[in-house]
């Protein structure tokens, strides 16, 4: 099996910065490590006054906030950070799911919130989303990955050169991969994003969509362009060298 | 106060009042009636000596002859006083011991028509008649009779009587009292046993019942009523705790594999590959591990009855189709038809009830046979609307279908891949899911189709109902 690291912002950008307020120490130095191996530059901080203190010293892309931390709560801090006019995106950790938490968090202008337990695929796929939000690149009516291309406007789907025939469904699929090439997608995101089912399933529709997908992408190629990341999810990458 | 006072007492003194107004009322309306008697009595005495006396005047012949043949005729009569008066008021004949009264006279009328007067003289009381006689010779005219009669027997005895009857009173009201007492505190020996069961139960003693049999008819229903009301305590305290028991027992196997497989990874030095095996493995069975728990924390939710707090109207069919998209890719893995049939406008939680019917569909998908078919149906009425999600494939038995909604049932026992099943959650959320909207779920099957069969209750929402 290959070995797929977790790739990095593209080159010529300067890497984002992420704040993460955490005051569980395990949670806290995992969070930290994935982080800086999937390519940002990451900040911890161990409790609420020290997460305010970095904030308004630094200009960060993200700040990931505990929720219940002793003495200020990720909620205070993210209040402090507002009142001081700052606007930086906000995500929330909690262990607690309640309605009034999430209605609290965005009255705060979080941009995203997150219920332990929860996968780091699925915490690294959303701060992407957030982020990218911040730098709207020229939006290009094609997607290429090596030689698979993606026609957005015409629909339509060709690798070395040859038509592809693909679902609507399949379409999206291959879409939202290739916009986040490199990137390892996990089934709740990919589920949430292509069918628009914000929950777990528990049937493995996204495994037999991808091998669907990957029939149709990869059987009469050489290099595999989709790839499975066990215990995380997809990712679609050219490979290496090309 | 009245209402922190005991039902005995309540009871007792309510018996207490009722005995003494029996009671005193029937002695007052006793004593009345003997009081009229004693006056009848006299008046019959007096009217008998009216007569007597009317004969000698008339019959005599002088004063004196008069006089005494009057001493003569009265002599034995004690307690009976005449005094004649002549036309000008003197006095003709007195008896012995004879004075006039002392207070004003009152009248009484007695039942055979008599004028009587009542009067008293010296702390005694007297009942006098007057009348006119006449006497044939020594007299210029006729003459005024009084006759008297001395009630002081009767009064003793009335006394007597009054003195009797409060005795009587007073020791019946005692005793009726005390049977009232004891009435009411065998009466209530049913709700005094009644306490002494509902103070065993305890949570480890729900198995106490109330004696049905054993208290009266009046207090079974309660009896009954409390008993159902045990029996479903005792049920959801069972389920309660199996379901600790389940939950424990769900963690403990993977959570063992997992222990397992990382120490024995560790316990030698591996290559690269199988570290990375061993992470995946165990990132997998974590990744289960969570959503049990999401899907528990969900479960809790949605069975305390939070109220839905996004609630919208959305078309069924349109929500079904999307799911049937979703789930696509399987159907034709299996070369399953799916279809969605009919239309339905749901107020509710959209993605709740997408949760509800994708457990169904996947359910569905799972169990029908290759080259199958699973549709949903959904049919409006006024009252409701039905969601029907129906699959071809082998009949489940009768007894196992109600389990099916149970929390870690499986209908087959034997553990299929962990990765494709569930947690044994899905149908128990759906169920809690379509509870929390108000409805129901039921499911029915037989040789050729299992159908699940949701249904909502029609409730518009508020901005449709007053547009």
């Amino acid at each position: 099996m290959e070995v797929v690291i977790l790739r990095s912002a593209k080159e010529g950008q300067l890497p984002m910065k992420i704040l993460i307020v955490e005051d569980e120490p395990k949670t806290g130095a995992y969070l930290r490590q994935g982080l800086i191996e999937a390519g940002f530059v990451v900040d911890l901080a161990r409790n609420g006054p020290d997460g305010l203190h970095l904030a308004l010293g630094g200009t960060y892309d993200l700040a990931i906030l505990d929720v219940m931390m002793p003495g200020m709560s990720g909620w205070e801090v993210l209040q402090a950070i507002r009142h001081e006019g700052l606007q930086v995106p906000a995500m929330f950790l909690t262990a607690r799911d309640q309605v009034e938490d999430r209605v609290k968090g965005l009255e705060l202008g979080a941009d995203d919130y997150l219920v332990k337990p929860f996968s780091f695929a699925e915490l690294l796929a959303r701060v992407r989303t957030i982020v990218r939000r911040g730098r709207s690149g020229t939006e290009s009516t094609t997607l290429q990955v090596a030689d698979l291309q993606l026609d957005l406007l015409r629909r339509r789907v060709t690798r070395d050169g040859k038509r592809l025939n693909l679902t609507a469904k399949e379409f999206g699929l291959l879409e939202l991969l290739m916009r986040r090439q490199g990137e390892v997608l996990p089934r709740s995101l990919i589920a949430s994003q292509v069918w628009d089912m914000n929950f777990d399933s528990d049937t493995n529709v996204i495994e037999v969509a991808m091998r669907r997908l990957r029939v149709k992408i990869d059987d009469d190629h050489q290099f595999k362009l989709i790839q499975t990341v066990r215990g995380m999810g997809y990712v679609l990458e050219a490979p290496e060298g090309r | 106060m009245f209402r922190r006072l005991s039902l005995t007492s309540r009871l007792t003194i309510f018996f207490i009042a009722l005995a003494s107004s029996v009671i005193l009322g029937l002695a007052l309306l006793f004593m009345l009636e003997a009081d009229r008697h004693f006056v009848d009595l006299d008046s019959a005495a007096l009217d008998d000596k009216k007569h007597l006396v009317k004969g000698i005047l008339a019959s005599s012949r002088s004063r004196e002859e008069a006089s005494s043949r009057l001493n003569e005729a009265l002599n034995h009569h004690h307690g009976l006083y005449v005094l004649v008066k002549g036309p000008q008021g003197e006095k003709l004949y007195q008896t012995n011991g004879y004075s006039g009264p002392t207070t004003q006279a009152s009248f009484i009328t007695t039942e055979d028509g008599h004028e009587l007067q009542s009067w008293t003289n010296g702390g005694r009381e007297f009942h006098e008649m007057s009348f006119t006689a006449g006497m044939v010779q020594g007299a210029a005219g006729p003459l005024q009779v009084s006759i008297a009669v001395d009630t002081q027997h009767h009064q003793e005895f009335m006394r007597e009587l009054r003195r009797s009857i409060a005795i009587y009173a007073v020791l019946a009201i005692l005793l009726s009292g005390f049977l009232a007492w004891f009435a009411a505190h065998q009466g209530m020996s049913p709700l005094r046993a009644m306490k002494r069961r509902a103070a065993a139960v305890t949570g480890q003693q729900l198995q106490e019942r109330m004696p049905e049999d054993a208290v009266p008819i009046e207090m079974a229903d309660l009896a009954r009523e409390l008993n159902e009301m045990l029996g479903r305590l005792q049920n959801d305290f069972q389920q309660l705790s199996d379901f600790a028991a389940d939950l424990a027992h769900e963690f403990r196997t993977p959570i063992s594999n997992l222990l397992t497989q990382t120490q024995v990874t560790l316990s030698t030095q591996r290559d690269l590959k199988t570290y990375q095996d061993t992470l995946a493995s165990n990132a997998e069975e974590l990744q289960r591990l969570a959503r049990v728990v999401s899907d528990m924390l969900l479960l809790a939710k949605t069975e305390r009855g939070v109220d839905l707090p996004h609630k919208e109207s959305f078309s069924a069919a349109q929500e079904a189709r999307e799911l049937v998209e979703f789930y696509e890719a399987v159907a034709d893995e299996k070369r399953i038809l799916m279809s969605v049939e009919g239309d339905g406008r749901i107020y509710g939680d959209r993605l709740m009830f997408r949760r509800a019917v994708s457990n169904l569909l996947s359910n569905a998908l799972r169990h029908a046979p290759v080259g199958g078919v699973v549709s949903v149906r959904i049919e409006s009425s006024a009252r409701e609307i039905g969601v029907t999600v129906e699959n071809t494939g082998k009949e489940i038995p009768p007894d196992v279908l109600p389990r099916l909604f149970d929390r870690f049932y499986r209908a087959d026992s034997a553990r299929r891949h962990p990765a494709s099943d569930g947690a044994g959650l899905g149908l128990s959320i759906t169920k809690a899911i379509v509870e929390a909207h108000g409805g129901a779920v039921s499911a029915t099957s037989d040789r050729e189709w299992t159908r699940f069969r949701l249904v909502f209750p029609e409730r518009r929402s508020k901005a449709e109902a007053t547009a």
